[in-house]
Order: C-alpha cells, then structure tokens, then sequence
C-alpha cells in the first residue's frame, strides 16, 4: 500500500520542472522580470511537489498502521446500522457509515467511519451487513474494517 | 432469431430455464456497474447447474466501443462475512483501475500465493481480506479446476455475496453458455462449503 505510479510521477514532474523553472533561466541568463516570473512558477511548483510528498508519506504510515492492526488485532464483526452518502470523489460515493463493533474481549459498541467506496460496494452498504473487522487491542477506537 | 438469441433458447430448452426477456440485476459487481446499468438480455432464470439458482444473460454496453460478456449471476449469502469481496479475472482482460489517483491506498489487493492461478488470473480482494480463508478456497483442487475446466475467457466476481461468472465473446453458443453455467455453479459451491467449513 503505497503511491502508485501516477502519484510518484506527480511528485517528480512538479518537482523536477520546478527547479527547472526556477533555476535554468537565472544560469542562461533570461531578463530579469521573466526570469522572476518563471522562478515564481517554479517554486509554487517545488512546493505543491512537497504537499504532495507530505500527503503520500502521511498515507504510507496510515496504511503501516492498518498493516499492523491487521496482523495483531483482535478480529470480530461490524455490523452496519446506518448508511449514507452526501458527497463523491473521483465518482466514488464518499460513504458516512455508523457501525456496531463486536469484538471478543471488548463487547459491543457503536462507532462511526468515513470511507470513499467504489458504486458496488456502496449500493451493498445496507443496515445489517455484517463485516469483518480488526481491532488494535490497546485502543477500541483503532480499527480497520474490511469491506 | 440471432444467433445468440438462439443460443439462449437451446439453453433454455436443454435445461428448463425460464425465459425472462431481460433482467437488471443492478451494479452489483464492478463487471456490472462497468456495464452502466444495462440490463441482460436475453435473460434466463432457474437452475445454473449442480443445484445452484441463479441467473444467465448478456451484458452489452458501450464505452469506446460495445463490449459483450454473458454472465451467469448466483448468490452466496455468508460469503460476506468471510470476504467481502474476491475477483478472479482472466490476465489480459480489460478492466478499469480501482485505484486512486495518486496517494491513497489501494481499494483492492492482488493475491499472488498460487503460481499455478495466477499464470491464468489475477486474483484481487479486500487489501485485508484473510489470507487463511483464501488459501482454504483456493484450494489446490479449485486451482487445479480453474486452470483446466472452464472456458477459455471465464472469470469470476464475488462481491458481497453476489457471484457473477463471466465470459466475453459475441456468441459463445449454447454448448459455451452451458459451461459458464457450470463453472459458475461449480465456484458457488465451492465458495458455499468454504463458508460452511
């Protein structure tokens, strides 16, 4: 689980063009108001690059962490009580879902999650739909739902 | 008639299933929301083989250009408290990326533990679907019957219990419409023991 090709390609054209925006005119030496215009470009570029980089490293340790709940967690289920959408991304149903976690060890309690979900898994996002789940065992409120 | 048209009624004929004109299953199925809510038609309801109920039609829709599957639809309940979702698809097929653009997580996994599956599949879940489950439906004897028995272009979409076997093709006629039945049939029931184990 980690950027894929298009994300990394992202990071490297605004990076790369950046720079180049923003040093290559100041060494072939362009006048002076271009050269400024360009490195402006460049350097919003180097830093929409760097949001990028801070979103996909943010993303990386979300995904180790859910590895780890995976694999030391304690499974039970998650039963769906309510459903709903209000929003998409990317044409995916941005799902607000509240759910009753039963888990060996911890009894039953509700909880609430946010997952954007491709159509066919939305449309079967229906109160009483059973699914696994993985709980951190040192904190009921660290999850993963497998859906 | 047309040919498939008439595929479908020596289908309907050899094995006594009720004609249904066309049938709108919903987007069930990422082969099936791909298809833009068409419905199946012709459509066919009853036994798809072995005793397993389901449904068999084809699935026609437009993007760049018309694509057709015939699809037999059955429906394995408790499936989806074991794995939500497992897509068994022959390599090379065409089908859309499920990932994000960019940084977020993958929304599905490849499985890639069985060499002998994956010469002829690729095989995605849940990213946290249980790999013990898996394994234990994908037993060796399964892999041995998919690498084998179904027809060339089979694949398979299980997905919140609802089991979708597909093929591609203009007319598969009614001897190739008889199979995806059975291979559908065949994967339903594994799935049905593996839950029940």
């Amino acid at each position: 689980m980690q950027p894929n090709k298009v994300g990394i390609g992202l990071i490297a054209f605004f990076g790369l063009a950046g720079a180049a925006f923003a040093i290559v005119p100041i060494l072939i030496g362009v006048p002076g108001e271009v050269a400024g215009i360009l490195a402006s470009i460049g350097v919003i570029w180097v830093l929409v690059a760097g949001g990028l980089l801070w979103y996909a490293r943010r993303q990386e340790k979300k995904s180790a962490r859910n590895d780890w709940i995976f694999r030391q967690g304690l499974r039970g289920t998650a039963t769906v009580l309510h459903a709903g959408s209000s929003a998409t991304v990317n044409e995916m149903p941005l799902m607000s879902l509240r759910l009753e976690l039963d888990v060996p060890g911890q009894g039953t309690r509700e909880a609430k999650r946010r997952e954007i979900m491709p159509v066919f898994v939305a449309n079967r996002m229906e109160p009483g739909l059973v699914l696994p789940v993985y709980v951190n065992p040192g904190d009921p409120d660290e999850y993963v739902l497998v859906w | 008639m047309s040919d498939v048209q008439s595929a479908y009624a020596e289908l309907a004929a050899a094995r006594g299933l009720e004609a249904l004109g066309s049938f709108a299953p919903g987007p069930l199925t990422p082969l099936l929301v791909e298809g833009k809510g068409e419905p199946l038609r012709p459509a066919l309801r009853g036994t798809l083989d072995d005793g397993v109920e389901g449904v068999v039609g084809q699935l026609a829709y437009k993007r760049n250009k018309t694509f057709r599957f015939h699809l037999a639809l059955t429906e394995v309940p408790a499936a989806t408290a074991f794995a939500p979702r497992v897509f068994c698809i022959r390599r090379g097929r065409g089908t859309r990326d499920d990932e994000f653009y960019g940084f977020e997580s993958r929304q599905s996994k490849l499985w890639t533990e069985s060499k002998a599956l994956n010469e002829r599949y690729e095989v995605a879940t849940s990213p946290y679907q249980d790999p013990n489950w898996l394994r234990q439906l994908f037993s060796p004897s399964l892999v041995d019957w998919l690498g084998t028995k179904p027809p060339a272009d089979f694949s398979f979409e299980l997905a919140y219990g609802a089991l979708l076997g597909s093929v591609e093709a203009d007319d598969p006629g009614a001897d190739g419409l008889a199979a995806l039945c059975e291979a559908t049939a065949h994967v339903a029931t594994r799935v049905r023991e593996e839950c029940e184990e």
